[in-house]
């Protein structure tokens, strides 16, 4: 019975792909004749993944990475359930349960492996998680941002077999936007597997960019905002970012991602300054852009990713202040459309944080604070760019 | 056609159902309902479902003040947005495809908006009630006395999340949310009252007064009630009045006092049920009434929430039976930008199933985080649908529940939650 209704489902499925994407080409067709500009097409996957085995409860997701057999992993912040959330841990109720940090999903959702959370032989884990990313040899890498505490980076094999820490974790550690042997309160870590560097967005607490050899740790080269030496008095010093106002000079952090694209630009996420900052690699700076400029408080550049294409035309940019998935032509780095709206729905969002891409070009999210949870969104293939701003992306869209 | 294409392939989707034991109903959560909704709007903590006779969904949920920082940036000064986000207005209204068709609520005259509202029904005429039911204070169960406005504040931090929340801040400057700042309750006397409305809106009844509180022999106040009822024949509301441990029955033109009683139909007291302990013997008072609703048959079911149980009445009254949801659960109290949030109990709210014996009973378990289908003549576990989580089909808190003509379920989760969820009957 269930099998039959699976083949029903299935063979439905496979129908409505035919119908919409027939529905799609003819618009696309249409659209091209009129000149219109195309852009990456996403829906949400409201059912994936699949719900956490055990009673297991997702905390702040902060991080999110794919690999190369488009297994999706997250990195999320156990302790930050509350009482009510932890309810069977704390005896008071049937649901739910803390979960491991770091979980790994097929395609299908099924949560694999998971590993994480504390101390090892010849590691400190972070008193904060933050971020995820995985190398050309799919080990995973972390960074932390627990105030006063963290300041290293974290290298694991995908079965959690500790490789690397760079950095230490130690009590009253405070920002030095200038050290050669350690970070502060790092944001996330990104690979450029070609020059065997990792690119380190430190962070919330230092205010800088550094590069390390992705297998010895060593520091190779680091710059703050422009190019500049990071100095992190000035960066203290400088006013709030508001709208309009002259750009600092310094990085106001946090600087939340240092992320390499195949043709060895930099992108960087000014977080607070509502700004992206581009470099070559060796850290001279190219360009920048500012994203929704009008936002305050924790701003609008959370994380970048890049559309599969070998070109990488196309730049996808998280802004968990407001709720949008920016998509930028990465050339002219001009927004062509967003999608994603505020709310707890699918597609919707609470403070997006990170963002992956599968080589499928299917893209994923996490979301922190009270949002807690990754979603899939399917890519759809180009389409004629109708809306600039698509709200929630919903299947039943392209009907309507 | 497009669009019931569409319909289908959202269907093909559902994988999230109910654990179904004996011809109980097969529930599936509906992941696109309702539509997303205008003007950068968003739900607060849900407090109330209601489904009216044209099977239109009634939502009522506590607004801008149960909103975080982050959810309201539009209505910050300055704006810290201008893209996400709004309080949506208090009281909601949706066809059965999740269109929204009207909606209301806030200050008026010659009514107090609650500082919280509580359960929400649409009588037969379509006029909706709400119940003023207030914040909450200190952890239910525990003995909830007359409410202390004082005691309402931002409560210590949740455990744990605080720490993740300030590290997310990190060192950087004006990066933290605006934690702590928001207003922690609405100034003025609590909750002690129901409001009746016209479906557009217009105010017509109002049950007892903000800070007038009488105690549970009280023939014209009311103490923090939680969910209202009404009986169309007799033209009759019930209150399930929490804060008085009493289910009271009212005129429901007139609001002019009928009867009331307390637990198993006995005469309710001020202290209440005490301090819910799993292993003693069940209360004779009402702790937490947290629902009243009234079957096909005229049986009354009542909730005390946390106490884990369903009590069942004729409409004089007279007490029938009562069932246990999950002896277990206790809860807990933490804090938050919105004040404290309780979560004490497995018994937060019933609808019945939609066959004409209205068989089975649905039970928003709040604390376990899911809905456990009771057979409503035995109240004996039939299976349960949902699971802890955030995705699509999951709950945080689920506290109020509805079904409508089709056998469709409808659950609003408060807290973090702030969703209506849509479960279709298969």
């Amino acid at each position: 019975m269930k099998r039959n209704l699976l083949i029903g489902s299935s063979l439905l499925v496979v129908l409505l792909t035919l119908a919409v994407g027939q529905f799609l080409l003819e618009k696309r067709v249409d659209a091209q004749a009129k000149g219109a500009v195309q852009a990456p097409r996403f829906e949400v996957d409201p059912m994936w993944p699949k719900p956490l085995p055990n009673g297991w409860y997702l905390g702040q997701t902060i991080g999110v990475g794919v690999d190369a057999q488009d297994h999706v992993w997250i990195i999320h912040r156990s302790d930050s359930l509350d009482a009510v959330e932890a309810a069977a841990d704390e005896g008071t109720g049937e649901c739910c349960k803390k979960t491991p940090p770091i979980l790994e999903f097929d395609q299908a959702g099924n949560l694999l492996r998971h590993f994480g959370g504390k101390d090892g032989d010849g590691y400190q884990w972070p008193a904060s998680n933050h971020g995820l990313q995985i190398d050309g040899k799919g080990n995973l890498w972390i960074g932390g941002n627990g105030n006063g505490n963290d300041g290293h980076l974290l290298k694991f094999t995908q079965d959690g077999k500790f490789l690397m820490q760079v950095g230490i974790k130690k009590q009253g550690l405070g920002p030095d936007s200038n050290s050669q042997d350690r970070f502060y309160l790092v944001a996330k870590v990104s690979l450029d597997n070609k020059n065997n560097e990792a690119y380190v967005a430190d962070g919330y607490g230092n205010k800088r960019v550094v590069v390390i050899d992705m297998d010895t740790g060593k520091f190779k080269r680091y710059w703050g905002a422009y190019g500049n030496k990071p100095d992190d008095a000035a960066a203290a010093a400088a006013p709030r970012y508001t709208p309009g106002s002259t750009p600092s000079q310094q990085f106001r952090g946090p600087v939340h991602c240092a992320e390499p694209s195949n043709d060895g630009l930099i992108y960087v996420c000014d977080r607070t300054s509502d700004r992206l900052q581009v470099f070559t690699r060796e850290g001279k700076f190219v360009k920048e852009i500012f994203v929704e400029p009008d936002s305050l408080a924790d701003g609008s550049t959370w994380d970048v990713a890049f559309s599969k294409d070998p070109q990488q035309k196309y730049l996808y940019v998280a802004d968990g202040r407001n709720q949008k998935l920016h998509i930028f032509d990465r050339q002219s780095l001009t927004e062509l459309t967003n999608f994603g709206e505020g709310g707890h729905y699918p597609g919707q969002f609470y403070s997006m944080h990170s963002i992956a891409v599968d080589s499928k070009g299917n893209l994923y999210t996490t979301e922190t604070y009270q949002g807690r949870r990754v979603q899939k969104f399917v890519y759809k293939g180009l389409g004629p760019v109708t809306k600039k701003e698509q709200g929630t992306p919903w299947p039943s869209k392209t009907s309507q | 056609m497009k669009r019931a294409l569409c319909v289908c392939a959202a269907c093909a989707l559902l994988v999230v159902s109910a654990r179904g034991q004996s011809g109980a109903p097969t529930l599936q959560v509906n992941p696109f309902w309702p539509q997303p909704l205008p003007n950068h709007w968003v739900f607060g903590s849900i407090t109330g479902v209601a489904v009216d006779a044209q099977d239109h969904v009634w939502v009522v949920h506590r607004g801008a003040d149960s909103l975080e920082g982050n959810e309201k940036g539009m209505m910050a000064t300055p704006p810290t947005s201008t893209k996400c986000c709004v309080a949506a207005p208090f009281v909601l209204e949706f066809d059965a495809d999740g269109k929204l068709l009207s909606h209301f609520g806030g200050p008026g005259q010659g009514y107090q908006w609650p500082q919280s509202p509580g359960g929400i029904a649409v009588d037969a005429k379509g006029n909706v009630w709400i119940a003023a039911a207030g914040l909450d204070t200190a952890p239910a169960g525990r003995g909830r006395g007359p409410v202390d406005p004082d005691a309402v504040g931002p409560a210590g931090g949740a455990r744990g999340g605080a720490r993740g929340a300030e590290a997310e801040g990190g060192g950087a400057r004006g990066a933290a949310p605006a934690r702590g700042r928001g207003p922690a309750a609405p100034a003025g006397p609590p909750d002690a009252h129901v409001l009746k409305f016209a479906r557009d809106g217009k105010f017509l009844l109002q049950i007892g007064a903000p800070g007038k509180m009488e105690g549970p022999d009280s023939q014209t106040t009311l103490n923090r009630p939680a969910a209202v009822a009404v009986d169309a024949a007799a033209n009759e509301v019930y209150v399930a009045d929490s804060g008085n441990h009493r289910i009271v029955v009212f005129d429901a033109d007139s609001g002019s006092y009928k009867r009331h009683w307390g637990a198993y139909g006995e005469k309710p007291t001020a202290a209440g049920g005490g301090a819910y302990d799993p292993s003693a013997s069940p209360a004779r008072q009402f702790r937490d009434v947290s629902c009243v609703e009234i079957a096909k048959d005229g049986m009354v079911y009542v909730c005390d929430r946390t106490s884990n149980r369903i009590q069942v009445f004729q409409k004089d009254g007279k007490f029938v039976k009562e069932g246990f949801v999950r002896k277990e659960t206790t809860g807990a109290t933490v804090g938050g930008q919105f004040g404290a949030v309780s979560s004490f109990g497995s018994a937060w709210d019933v609808a019945f199933s939609n066959d004409a014996q209205q068989r089975y009973l649905f039970v928003a378990d709040g604390q376990d985080k899911k809905v456990v289908v009771l057979q409503r003549d035995t109240l004996a576990p039939a299976g349960s649908f949902g699971s802890g989580g955030r995705l699509a089909g999951q709950f945080l808190t689920v506290g109020s529940i509805a079904a409508d003509s089709r056998g469709d379920v409808y659950t609003g989760e408060q807290h973090h939650g702030k969703r209506v969820q849509k479960w279709i009957r298969r």
